[in-house]
């Protein structure tokens, strides 16, 4: 394969040749679908009904044949032998020596858990220093924790890990007072204070883990790619307890490597960004992405929540490219514990996306750019579509008295005639194909997930359990849809836990929905046209069984019964890479406020963090507040006094003074409980 | 002794004193109790002096007194009292701990430790530009403008009475 030279040496014509061979395979299945249905819908002519159908049809089977498009040509880029247009093969060989562009390593926080994140924080340091990066990365823990505890919590890890490697004045902790607008605005804030130091900002998320040697390598095709904005790897799952885990993790290795390969194939520097896990050059994204508001009639509505997509897309207006550096090892994230706690991401996702509407028109947005908001809407507009093709078909084949199937993803209306059966097994492949090319490719791998039986037997667990989750994540997305486009908030009763099972009443609680509309949807079946009972089982199936499936996906006991024997294995499971080593929770920590008050240490950093105490006018109502936490607990402050009292340098240092003087009698007794625990360490 | 030993409230104290000692990552053992002894005993006398205090607060007043001017001075600074003791946890040095003399190099340790949120601020302005969302804006903005319920009422009435014609029509003439 010939080398590539750089960015600069791509031939126009070729990128423009890639976009058509995409949209042309993609357009094409499309029309022979289109075709397959007309077919089927015109025997007895069309009725009006049938011309909705047809028309929602045109976009759901779309979907899934540029769905399938994407990982077909992923698959035959991967199969001989890579993408000579893949930007990591820009860095020369044998690799340059020298420091690196000054990158910023930005780490954003919200309420997570401080132990895993500054774990992994610790393995990425010391794995920049290993690769030799020494100067040339500086690390940021970018905190917007609201929760008190969570903050002293951050502030002490922070502290220790830079006791522990030397690390002050190379690894920053900062909270915002005011965390405005979120992670983008959190990132927005560093830029504006120190974004001017550096040439690059790598960002992660709190579950992010990089190593080193992929770091300097990253900032090092910057280096090589002037023209190259955003470079964006593709994090491998990992960490997987749960079953959901599990599954999610062994399905990105399964079809993974076949859609990314695709996507680069199709967009090669027209790429998108997914909010971590890349490389940013700064001067273009403090000049050119600053996140533009979007119509709305309130202020909330006018910010932007999904940020990634859209910086994607200025960068592209400024001029700059975005590159998918798909093949790069060494880029590592988690998933979600369980169902609940990933549908509320959907939901966060959903909202952001609907939103990018806005410039799916906007005069100034490219081709490529059009084409990733366009995928990322239709991830979530495809539910309330389907949901309203499969009560049109229901209801023209009440109508018609005709026979109708459903399959998991996309139902079809079968009519009498060969277009049926062509158009049921067209779908069949355009929906299982890509995982049975992801089985090919990771054959001469198969060692690496348990031998091939195991591999097989993995892909059949995950197909099976995938079309459970199908009909209950389309009756969440199509709630969700509707609620955003209604302008509702969309309520969630599931808390946030630290371990992954959920509780059978939180899971009647969360589920009785999609319960309740499969057995509704079940009896209509039965009693209106039960001939479809067979074809509708996985789909009812999923929302009847929906309370214990997703009991079932966080379970750790599931994920490790499948483990045990060796199935949903994945490669660093078999040899685990150092970056991975040791990032399981110790000892559960001490909550923050008690360390805070008890421990000088952690008193003492959290002061020289401080910049100074309030005014005197504020000095009685903090002391009030203080008196009332020793005396009536932690609990009895809200989070926002708690948060007001911990801001004040003086505040502080008394509590510490204070609970360490004090008559035992005269403590709640959380504290005096506290403070007996440690007398007794 | 005799009578500290004896007296659960001197007892107690004792016990809080060593664990604020400790709590400093004091070390070895025979220093934390010399520490605790003489911290003790110099309660003692400020107890004498003044009996209405409790034995408990006289005793842990004085050792954080003693605490925190040993970090302001070691600081050079009362203000950076806070930043000195975190450093001190830092330094490995926790033996030296409410020693009255201190190595040079061990001060100057302290007083330069970079114990910072970030580094040097560089500001700079982030300038949002004015996107142009093209036609679709200007559809919104007129909707938002002149929207309300009894007409969007209306339209409904109209397209349901649209509907059904159009469905009476192909029922009358095409079916």
């Amino acid at each position: 394969m010939k080398p590539f030279p750089g960015i600069a040496s791509l031939n126009p014509d070729g990128v423009a040749l890639r976009h058509a061979l995409f949209l042309a395979t993609g357009a094409g299945i499309t029309i022979c679908g289109i075709v397959l249905m007309v077919a089927i819908l015109r025997v007895d002519g069309f009725t009006p009904v049938e011309w909705v159908q047809l028309a929602l049809f045109v976009p759901l089977f779309g979907q899934i044949a540029f769905g399938f498009t994407i990982a077909f040509w992923g698959f035959l880029i991967l199969a001989s032998g890579g993408d000579r247009y893949e930007i990591m093969r820009t860095l020369p060989n044998p690799p340059a020596d020298g420091p690196a562009g000054g990158t910023a390593i930005v780490l954003p926080v919200f309420n997570e858990d401080p132990d895993r994140t500054f774990r992994g924080l610790e393995n990425m340091f010391r794995s920049v220093e290993a690769a030799g990066g020494g100067g040339s990365f500086d690390f940021f823990v970018l905190s917007d924790s609201n929760d008190p505890g969570r903050w002293i919590e951050e502030e002490a890890a922070w502290f220790r890990l830079c006791s522990r490697c030397r690390a002050f004045g190379r690894i920053f902790y900062r909270r915002r007072r005011v965390p405005l607008h979120g992670k983008s605005g959190n990132i927005a804030d560093f830029c504006r204070r120190w974004g001017k130091n550096f040439q690059y900002l790598l960002i992660l998320d709190a579950d992010s883990v990089m190593s080193g040697e992929t770091i300097l390598r990253l900032a090092r095709v910057m280096d090589a790619n002037p023209g190259a904005g955003i470079v964006q790897t593709a994090p491998q799952i990992i960490r997987g307890k749960s079953l959901l885990q599990r599954l999610v993790q062994f399905a990105t290795r399964l079809v993974g490597p076949l859609f990314a390969a695709g996507s680069n194939f199709w967009h090669l520097g027209g790429g998108n960004y997914w909010g971590h896990n890349a490389i940013i050059r700064l001067k273009p994204f403090i000049g050119q992405c600053v996140l533009p508001v979007i119509p709305g009639r309130s202020a909330d509505d006018r910010h932007i929540l999904s940020h990634d997509t859209v910086e994607a897309s200025l960068m592209q207006e400024a001029g700059y490219q975005v590159w998918f550096a798909y093949l790069e090892d060494g880029s590592y994230e988690e998933s979600p514990p369980d169902l609940s706690e990933s549908l509320k991401r959907d939901r966060r996702w959903c909202q952001g996306n609907l939103q990018h509407f806005w410039f799916l028109f906007a005069p100034g947005t490219r081709f490529t750019n059009r084409i990733h908001i366009f995928f990322g809407l239709m991830a979530y507009l495809t539910a309330p579509l389907l949901v309203l093709f499969i009560a049109l078909s229901s209801w023209d084949n009440r109508w018609k008295q005709q026979f109708e199937i459903f399959s998991a993803q996309v139902d079809v209306p079968v009519g009498p005639g060969w277009a049926s059966t062509v158009l049921l097994g067209l779908t069949l492949a355009l929906l299982f194909l890509p995982k049975i090319l992801g089985l090919i490719h990771l054959l001469p791998r198969a060692g690496d997930y348990g031998g091939i039986l195991r591999l097989f037997l993995s892909a059949i667990a995950e197909t099976i359990f995938s079309i459970l989750l199908a009909s209950i994540l389309l009756y969440f997305y199509t709630r969700f849809v509707i609620l955003t486009v209604l302008g509702l908030r969309v309520t969630w009763k599931s808390q946030i836990r630290d371990k992954s099972d959920i509780p059978f009443g939180e899971a009647v609680k969360t589920y009785w929905g999609p319960t309740c509309a499969g057995v509704l949807a079940g009896l209509v079946a039965f009693f209106w046209a039960p001939a479809l009972i067979l074809w509708l089982s996985p789909f009812l199936a999923g929302l009847i069984l929906s309370i214990p499936v997703a009991m079932l996906s966080g379970s750790e006991k599931a994920g490790l019964l499948l483990k045990d024997p060796g199935l949903l294995l994945i490669p660093e499971e078999s040899s685990l890479p150092p970056i991975l080593r040791n990032l399981d929770p110790g000892e559960p920590a001490v909550p923050g406020i008690l360390q805070l008050a008890l421990s000088p240490e952690v008193n003492a950093i959290h002061c020289s963090l401080l910049r100074k105490s309030h005014g005197h006018h504020e000095a009685g109502l903090l002391a009030g507040l203080r008196k009332r936490l020793l005396q009536e607990g932690p609990q009895s402050l809200s989070r926002r006094e708690l948060n007001a009292l911990l801001w004040d340098r003086q505040a502080v240092e008394s509590l510490h003074r204070d609970i360490w003087i004090s008559e035992e009698n005269s403590l709640h007794p959380r504290w005096r409980n506290a403070l007996r625990d440690f007398v007794r360490r | 002794m005799e009578e500290l030993a004896w007296d659960p409230d001197w007892n107690l104290a004792c016990a809080r004193i060593e664990a604020y000692l400790r709590a400093h990552a004091v070390e070895p053992r025979e220093r934390v109790l010399a520490l605790t002894l003489g911290i003790l005993q110099e309660a003692k006398t400020l107890h004498a002096q003044n009996p209405s205090s409790t034995r408990l607060g006289c005793a842990m007043n004085l050792a954080v007194r003693k605490s925190d001017d040993w970090f302001s001075s070691l600081a050079g600074d009362p203000a950076k009292a806070s930043r000195a003791r975190a450093a001190f946890f830092s330094s490995g040095r926790n033996d030296l701990f409410l020693e009255p003399s201190l190595p040079a190099d061990f001060v100057s340790a302290i007083r330069n430790a970079g114990i910072e949120a970030g580094p040097a601020l560089k500001f700079q302005s982030l300038l949002r530009k004015e996107p142009d969302y093209g036609a679709m804006e200007d559809i919104a903005r007129e909707t938002w403008d002149q929207f309300s319920w009894g007409h969007t009422l209306r339209a409904f009435a109209l397209w349901v009475v649209v509907f059904l014609a159009a469905w009476g029509a192909y029922l009358r003439f095409f079916q």
